[in-house]
């Protein structure tokens, strides 16, 4: 049963382990609860290794979750998947685009996938190529795209069904500034649109720029959630924090989301976990 | 009419396969009906106007009407095997195809079942295509292409399922040339295309018999040519045929789902 008080994306108890090749069990995910409510923005935030697209694999229902359940707009996603993913937009962290489609028939088929029809997926694929900037290369095939434009299509594919919840993979990697800063304004496009959005990211800047609030990810542990400036309050305070930017030369600045992260897992955003 | 949600998402699949198809049209013909062809040609009538007859089964034929109908079950065999082989291997490692959709309402199982039915389709297709021109050359009854439409279609699946499994277990593309060398290569030489099993010595014969090519071939022989049916072909068809699928269809979520 779904009722229209549940929130678009809730997560409860998700823990993935998994077998390794080289033999021996990986506790990927452990114990991670949170909600994105209609209209919100959460990100996930954690260096390399974290568990962040594990758990994104668990919550877009492509891997079994070893316990604990994700809704989707009310629909356990491994449960039910069709209705689930019905509402659920999502771009991978790898490059999953069918090359064996140019860029609008990609997403003209990739809407139909959803049970839209033809001339809707047509017409919402229009929309997206233009939105997106990639009039010019409409009928391009994938290959001659660069890398910059290939994740913009792959953000248009997962909203060409117009999904309730939209997961994001480490959408802006590999991105220029102004690929991300253009990706970043159609996020908040569909932000006002209502959708829901889990966005996972080892960029702090964009995490504190997005996000409404923010799930510290280490080791696979759930550190804290809270909106960033909460997140700074609470760990580290406001006070100046000194940082040798290079060898003999200290900065100060305001502390920031890196800060958080050191304090709680001992190891900087950017650093492989361990 | 409205689809259920499952034959909808494998539907949705093979659409996808065809439409890639039917993009590339001249390559898919070139690649799917040249080499069925040439070895009609070269077997069919090169090799055929030096052996003139073969006895087999308590007949006597033609050595060109038996070669067509191995031709169609090796047709079966490459055509299936290579395209759920080497065409999912790349689909699902280099493309990420089965990745891409399984994050939309069609599950990943239903692409793998549009899969293995799209490669089965393609096999069925090319072998009623042989079936055809052995009616043209009046080798077979007329009938035969409507008659061969199961058996070619249940046995395009068992080739298929054989490749998926093989794509399920390759840990990069090249170790896809062990089964093909190990497996399809010798029911392609043994498995009675180009010369009767029943010419084979005892051991050799019991292990022909055990692979499905075997059967595959015993059964177009009796729906082109009207030789006896072997009481065996049916089962051991039927047995591969849902073992490979099953198997195959396990390990590919095995390989994708951790």
């Amino acid at each position: 049963m779904t009722s229209s008080n549940d929130p678009p994306l809730r997560v409860v108890h998700l823990t993935k382990r998994y077998r390794l090749e080289r033999g021996g069990e990986l506790e990927a995910v452990k114990d991670v609860s949170f909600d994105v409510a209609r209209g919100e923005c959460v990100g996930l935030l954690g260096p390399n290794g974290a568990g962040k697209s594990t758990a994104i694999h668990c919550i877009t229902g492509f891997y079994p979750a070893s316990e604990g359940q994700v809704f989707v707009a009310g629909h356990d996603v491994w449960r039910e998947p069709k209705r689930a993913r019905q509402e659920l937009g999502v771009c991978t962290q790898e490059d999953t685009l069918d090359s064996d489609f140019d860029v609008t028939d990609q997403l003209v088929r990739h809407g139909t996938y959803f049970r839209l029809p033809w001339k809707v997926a047509e017409e919402r694929a229009a929309r997206l190529v233009a939105r997106f900037g990639l009039s010019d290369k409409a009928h391009d095939p994938i290959e001659s795209l660069s890398g910059g434009l290939r994740r913009r299509l792959q953000v248009a594919r997962a909203l060409v069904s117009e999904p309730k919840v939209l997961v994001l993979d480490e959408p802006t990697t590999g991105l220029d500034p102004d690929a991300r800063r253009a990706l970043w304004d159609i996020l908040k496009e569909a932000r006002k649109r209502g959708a829901a959005i889990l966005l996972s990211t080892h960029y702090m800047e964009e995490a504190e720029r997005l996000c409404d609030r923010i799930a510290l990810l280490d080791k696979g542990r759930l550190l804290d959630l809270d909106t960033p400036s909460q997140l700074v309050e609470k760990h580290v305070g406001r006070a100046e924090v000194e940082e040798e930017v290079r060898p003999g030369v200290v900065w100060k600045r305001a502390p920031n989301l890196e800060d958080v992260f050191l304090k709680l897992a001992g190891q900087r955003l950017g650093e492989e976990a361990a | 009419m409205r689809l259920p949600d499952w034959a909808w998402g494998v539907a949705c699949v093979w659409l996808r396969y065809f439409a890639v198809f039917r993009k590339s049209i001249v390559y898919y013909a070139v690649t799917t009906f040249m080499e069925p062809v040439l070895y009609l040609l070269s077997f069919g009538v090169g090799v055929a106007s030096m052996i003139g007859k073969v006895e087999t089964e308590g007949a006597v034929l033609s050595y060109r009407s038996f070669v067509f109908s191995g031709i169609v079950a090796q047709t079966l065999l490459f055509q299936g095997f290579y395209e759920g082989a080497f065409g999912a291997f790349v689909r699902m490692y280099y493309q990420r195809v089965f990745q891409a959709i399984a994050t939309t309402p069609i599950t990943l199982s239903e692409v793998l079942w549009g899969e293995i039915v799209w490669g089965a389709t393609k096999a069925t297709v090319a072998a009623e295509v042989v079936a055809l021109l052995g009616v043209a050359t009046g080798d077979f009854a007329p009938a035969s292409p409507l008659l061969l439409l199961p058996v070619c279609f249940v046995s395009a699946l068992l080739f298929s399922g054989l490749g998926l499994l093989s794509a399920a277990h390759a840990k990069n593309i090249e170790q896809l040339s062990y089964p093909q060398y190990l497996f399809v290569f010798p029911m392609f030489m043994f498995c009675g295309v180009f010369f009767p099993v029943d010419k084979l010595p005892h051991a050799f014969r019991v292990a022909a018999w055990v692979l499905p090519l075997t059967s595959v071939t015993s059964l177009v022989r009796t729906l082109t040519l009207g030789l006896p049916l072997r009481a065996g072909a049916l089962p051991i068809l039927a047995v591969w045929a849902c073992g490979l699928v099953a198997l195959s269809h396990r390990a590919m979520i095995r390989r994708l789902v951790k």
